[in-house]
């Protein structure tokens, strides 16, 4: 998808700026990029991986849990942290999971979109919006251990 | 034999079927014309309003998808012709009209997208 599509779907990612960093990749989404899995989609549906011992339902409670089982506690401040990693959930208006962020050394946020392209952007609040609704809960965990 | 039967030529009964035929074959290909044009639209439509979604769930519940899901069998070479192309979220569809799942367990979309074609190609659809 080309930059300009992007900002329309995100009016917020051009103002708090933001670059392309891969190619489009239907085989991974936002939640196997937040924990560093770029050759499955992470959906708790048949066809598609799931985490053992994770519930298998598209809520807020199971996106923590998968992020509690990677070492992640949940937090209140998105501010980069010396020796600590962060990742953001995003829910719709409903409260559905439907977008995860990972913070990336610089303080910066790495995002898988969809099927789409990973980017960097500078803000969480860049993919608030329609799309994505709005960032829900922050979680840390020491930067020692693997993505 | 009727005798008003037995003398019509065959060539005054051979035209008018003939061209039942002709007309017929043109309906169907007409009508299957206008299910690939729709089909493209629902399916661009898709695209463009979900890639950037993360969940199939809400993917595939797209009235666009719906659709095209509602255009039963005719729709079946048409999907896998997209998955031969490019692969993506047409599984869910493909597996909702035909009733079958060619995939395994631990496929990713990519090599679900193949098994679909495979099995695309075994039954000439593609």
């Amino acid at each position: 998808m080309s930059a300009k599509n992007l900002e329309n779907l995100f009016p917020n990612l051009k103002q708090a700026g933001y670059r392309i960093t891969s190619q489009a990749d239907v085989d991974y989404n936002c939640v196997a990029w937040a924990v560093g899995d770029t050759r499955q989609w992470w959906e708790p549906l048949p066809g598609f991986y799931w985490p053992p011992g994770v519930e298998k339902e598209h809520s807020l409670a199971a996106y923590i849990r998968i992020f509690v089982i990677h070492g992640y506690s949940p937090c209140d401040a998105a501010e980069l942290e010396p020796n600590y990693q962060k990742i953001a959930i995003y829910v719709d208006a409903d409260g559905i999971p439907s977008h995860v962020a990972r913070q990336i050394g610089d303080g910066k946020w790495t995002s898988k979109i969809g099927e789409l392209e990973d980017i960097e952007h500078n803000t969480l609040g860049a993919l608030e919006g329609e799309a994505y609704g709005i960032v829900f809960q922050i979680m840390k965990r020491k930067s020692s251990a693997n993505p | 034999m009727n005798e008003s039967v037995a003398t019509i030529p065959m060539e005054s009964l051979r035209l008018p079927l003939l061209n039942g035929v002709l007309a017929e074959t043109h309906l169907i290909a007409e009508q299957s014309q206008r299910v690939e044009e729709l089909f493209q639209r629902l399916a661009d439509q898709w695209r463009k309003e979900t890639a950037h979604l993360s969940l199939v769930v809400k993917k595939v519940m797209h009235p666009a998808y719906q659709r095209i899901i509602g255009l039963g069998p005719a729709a079946i070479p048409l999907l896998l012709r997209e998955l031969q192309q490019q692969p993506g979220h047409w599984t869910w569809a493909l597996r909702a009209i035909t009733g079958e799942d060619p995939t395994l367990p631990d496929d990713t979309v990519t090599q679900a997208a193949q098994a679909w074609v495979k099995w695309g190609q075994e039954r000439n659809y593609l």
